[in-house]
């Protein structure tokens, strides 16, 4: 595998771009709309959703046909790093965004595109991921959730959990066994859109460590799926999942979780920074340097069609490291901060408390070196 | 989605890439196999054998985008192939003297060489990065060969998920001292040395150079047992490398301690690591 990626510079228009979501970000902290703080997967608000939609903001890379902007995928870097950057609530519409209309861009019917696509971009629906069962985690191919063929569609049958917010989005993409698992186990699945509003589907919380109900556990019991619902080809699921990895892995949300604790530590010092915390500041502002620059490489590479996988692999373990380890510095250095502020305690606390996922979702740090490893060429 | 694609800020010249792997390559083989005895002379002949290949010039032109782009695949070569023959001196001074060849068994834990000029220090940090870079690399390329061959407890190393992992990590930090180096570099040859954002690039990309080279010669020094910790095996050579240019790079620098406070500085400066961190990354944009 590469381990030098090339070097890109942001184009001049994603310059303009981020002028613009700055002035934005701006706008909706002053008029006091939401506080910074949470991050992707857990700062849900979706009337936010559908102001950035207003923008043009969700489903900007694609074709003006589906509702997008046809903007380019450093432009799309550019507006969720400096939202993401801002603490902005962002959880609503970001599975639908980065995942789910990306796959039905690639992978869905041209009805199904007429039919979900404008209304992501409109910010009027959004998405969860089906994916995790209770015996299926980090090996997805273990997936028991089946679904039969029935007259005019497909029965769902069985359990999801660690569905994020489910029990407030509007549909999940759930992976599902249609067929032999063959030898690879990667056989015989396929991917359904299904209405987490529909009967037959129940929808239980699961509380959190953090004391918040984002998780559930979706229960499929004889859901009915009409057959325009399957994405893609049947059999085919496990293609779909695993082809955009890339962007799923590589963003920046992998390495900004703990970004606004950082901000929040500088923001106490600012008069009077002990030599400690100017020397963790700069650390911390070297490390984001060269995750940021590696996420853009990749994010150019997307943009030229490619699927950097294992490069995307690498860049989440590191950056997910990165988030943890400015915790593990914050905290040390709290007690020689001058002052130590709401934004700065809480985001503390709050960042403690969510940590240990920041590890574990879209693909564990033990799956992504082993992805890395195989990129070496040792598996 | 738009299909308009932006090109890299900068790209190694892959002729000269080619070449100066394939010189370098060879100047260290025949190094290592004469030396044994008559050091001198073997490192006089490495001297005039670059001399004769034209890279001494190539690196003494480094001022702009071509001549980055033919520069950094020469050090890199040299690295690669830890020929003892220190090209990236050559960035810092017009002089072939002896001064460019050392003797690779050789770590005093000293500064190094350390050029008067402004103008020549931040050269040879962006050269020493390239190095740094380049000679992960090889020790990582190295012990991924190694780990394969060698067996205990009946299969090879590299079926063990522990040496999987830790040389995954080791990976991940030559990608990202790779990506800092390089930011550097491209900085330097589109902007040139006296751009206002080079000062926090340099910093940085030390910082994680010297991380990395911690992570990478342990993982790839654990991974080799004994065998790796012996003169005659390669992964010494590479390892000494590693640590004579990571010592002078923070020398370079004032220090790593420096190069924190600086960052973390301009970042209290400016009110924000986010805002200090995408001014830095931007083309043409100054620091704060």
């Amino acid at each position: 595998m590469r381990l030098r990626f090339p070097v890109h510079a942001l184009p001049p228009e994603a310059e303009r771009l981020r002028a613009e979501v700055r002035e934005f970000i701006a706008q909706e902290l002053a008029a006091g709309l939401w506080k910074p703080g949470g991050d992707f997967a857990s700062h849900y608000d979706p009337a936010f959703s559908r102001r950035l939609a207003a923008r043009g903001w969700i489903g900007m890379t694609w074709p003006r046909r589906y509702g997008g902007a046809e903007r380019t995928m450093l432009e799309r870097f550019v507006v969720t790093e400096e939202l993401l950057a801002a603490g902005a609530p962002v959880a609503a519409h970001w599975i639908a965004d980065r995942q789910s209309g990306p796959l039905l861009l690639r992978y869905g019917s041209e009805s199904q595109r007429r039919e979900f696509l404008p209304r992501i971009a409109r910010g009027e629906i959004f998405f969860s991921i089906g994916m995790s069962e209770p015996d299926a985690g980090s090996d997805l191919a273990a997936v028991r959730t089946r679904a039969t063929k029935v007259a005019g569609g497909w029965q769902l049958t069985g359990r999801k959990v660690w569905t994020t917010f489910a029990h407030l989005n509007h549909y999940a993409i759930v992976l599902a066994r249609t067929g032999d698992a063959g030898e690879s186990r990667h056989a015989g699945l396929s991917q359904f859109i299904v209405d987490l509003k529909a009967p037959n589907v129940e929808v239980r919380p699961i509380v959190n460590m953090a004391g918040a109900h984002e998780f559930n556990e979706v229960v499929f019991d004889g859901t009915f799926v009409p057959e325009d619902r399957l994405v893609g080809e049947p059999g085919n699921g496990w293609t779909q999942v695993t082809s955009e990895l890339a962007f799923e892995r590589s963003g920046p949300e992998r390495y900004l979780s703990s970004l606004q604790l950082a901000e929040a530590a500088l923001a106490c010092a600012r008069e009077r920074p002990s030599p400690r915390l100017r020397e963790a500041l700069g650390r911390m502002a070297a490390r984001l340097a060269a995750l940021r620059a590696m996420s853009i490489a990749i994010a150019a590479e997307l943009q030229a069609g490619e699927m950097p996988n294992v490069e995307a692999a690498l860049v989440k373990d590191l950056g997910n490291a990165f988030e943890r380890e400015v915790i593990a510095v914050c905290r040390a250095l709290a007690a020689e901060l001058p002052r130590q502020t709401a934004e700065f305690t809480t985001a503390l606390a709050q960042t403690t408390l969510y940590a240990p996922s920041w590890t574990l979702r879209g693909g564990t740090r033990e799956i992504l070196r082993s992805i890395v490893a195989r990129g070496l060429g040792l598996r | 989605m738009t299909r308009q694609t932006t090109a890299p800020l900068f790209a190694p010249d892959p002729v000269v890439a080619e070449a100066a792997e394939r010189a370098f390559a060879d100047l260290a083989r025949r190094y290592h196999e004469h030396r044994g005895g008559n050091e001198t002379a073997a490192r006089e002949k490495l001297l005039a054998a670059v001399e004769e290949l034209g890279f001494a010039e190539a690196l003494a032109a480094a001022d702009d985008r071509e001549g980055w782009a033919q520069a950094a695949p020469i050090l890199r070569a040299q690295a690669r192939a830890a020929a003892p023959i220190d090209m990236a001196w050559l960035l810092a001074t017009g002089e072939r003297a002896a001064a460019i060849a050392y003797d690779p068994d050789c770590y005093d834990a000293g500064a190094g060489l350390l050029p008067a000029r402004e103008g020549a220090r931040i050269a040879l940090a962006l050269g020493r990065l390239q190095q740094i870079g380049a000679a992960m690399e090889a020790a990582l390329a190295l012990t991924l060969r190694y780990v394969q061959e060698r067996k205990q407890f009946g299969r090879p190393l590299a079926q063990f998920q522990a040496i999987q992992h830790s040389l995954a990590v080791a990976a991940e930090e030559v990608a990202a001292t790779n990506a800092a180096a390089d930011g550097a570099l491209a900085c330097a040859a589109t902007e040139g040395i006296a751009a206002a954002r080079l000062a926090f690039l340099l910093d940085a990309a030390a910082l994680v150079a010297g991380r990395g080279v911690e992570v990478v010669r342990d993982a790839c020094h654990q991974a080799h047992g004994a065998i790796g910790f012996t003169r005659e095996y390669a992964l010494a050579r590479h390892s000494l490398d590693l640590l004579r240019w990571r010592d002078n790079l923070f020398a370079l620098r004032g220090g790593e301690l420096a190069c924190a406070e600086r960052l973390g500085d301009r970042a209290l400066a400016a009110g924000g690591l986010w805002r200090t961190v995408t001014a830095a990354m931007t083309a043409g944009g100054s620091h704060d």
